[in-house]
């Protein structure tokens, strides 16, 4: 029997790592043999991560990676410790639900922060070599919102479209080391985010058009795993669409 | 700058290991003397030197010294 999600000793960094689908994914990548190391911003949720992961070799740390200065510090601290990562996931990110007519540039700015300027910086300092392995694979959590956006998700879709026409040039840069670079268009999935979107009033109109259903963690954190692993070595360069048929 | 501080700047922008590099290296011997290490070494010699350079000088580089030389300038 062959396990074509092997991923036995490869190192991957996750951020967003404290729940949902980043959450989910440092599980399972714990389950595949892999060492994570996990960023995000609360500690007390890091630690509850880390405790019910499996294996060794995975370590935690605290940094809001919406300021972009605090990065270069982080990914030198995760290479000293746990050496060059394999994988990088970047789940970091958050939603703004905001009318046009009253999205300053501000807001903007901000969610671009969170949402693409981290992406880019991560990107940026894992090209080194000393920070990644050949053959390398990054990964950054976009969103069906970047392709076909609904009202009042403005600066959260140009934010995950930032992400997607990135990747573009990245991935054929770091092609010279065998570094692929991809991102993950998500439709709904029903992780603590939308539950708080919901619960302040957030209008849930995606299910009709996501004829299959809305996706639990695990089914992101799948498809995720899948895109770090050897057995998505040909795919570079893409937004690989994951929404349960919202799109089509 | 000191010496050591130029070539330490030179291989962070080649993405070399360090120690790799010599004031004497023949910058075609470099694997990584490509397009976009060029376009890296203008932004490196801006932040770092505050020096702005157009393309004939980076087609006049010839050897890790000569990069050397634009930084004291």
């Amino acid at each position: 029997m062959i396990d074509m999600l092997d991923l036995n000793d490869k190192h991957i960094l996750v951020t967003g790592a404290s729940s949902g689908i980043g959450k989910e994914t440092a599980i399972l990548l714990s389950k595949l043999g892999a060492r994570v190391s996990l960023v995000a911003r609360r500690e007390d949720a890091l630690k509850e991560t880390v405790s019910v992961m499996e294996g060794d070799g995975h370590h935690w740390y605290s940094c809001d990676v919406s300021d972009a200065e605090n990065i270069s510090g982080l990914v030198s601290a995760i290479a000293g410790e746990s050496g060059a990562v394999d994988g990088f996931i970047h789940c970091a990110g958050i939603g703004v639900n905001l009318p046009v007519s009253v999205t300053r540039t501000d807001t903007i700015d901000s969610v671009m922060k969170t949402n693409f300027y981290s992406f880019a910086e991560f990107i940026r300092l894992l090209s080194k070599k000393k920070n990644s392995n050949a053959g390398a694979s990054f990964v950054g959590v976009s969103s069906v919102a970047s392709l076909k956006g609904d009202k009042s998700q403005g600066a959260y879709a140009a934010s995950k479209a930032a992400m997607n026409a990135y990747i573009h040039p990245a991935a054929k840069e770091l092609s010279a080391r065998g570094i692929r670079v991809n991102t993950v268009a998500f439709g709904m999935i029903k992780t603590e985010a939308y539950e708080r979107f919901l619960e302040a009033g957030g209008q849930d109109t995606a299910l009709q058009d996501q004829y299959l259903g809305y996706g639990e963690p695990v089914d992101a954190a799948n498809l995720l795993v899948f895109m770090v692993s050897s057995a998505s070595r040909l795919i570079t360069g893409t937004t690989v669409v994951c929404d349960g048929g919202y799109i089509s | 700058m000191t010496n050591e501080k130029k070539l330490e700047l030179i291989e962070e922008t080649f993405d070399v290991e360090p120690g790799t590099l010599a004031p004497e290296t023949e910058l075609e011997s470099i694997e990584e003397w490509g397009s976009l290490t060029k376009l890296s070494l203008i932004v490196m010699l801006d932040d770092e030197c505050g020096k702005t350079i157009n393309n004939d000088i980076i087609r006049s580089l010839k050897t890790v010294q000569d990069i050397m030389d634009l930084m004291e300038q």
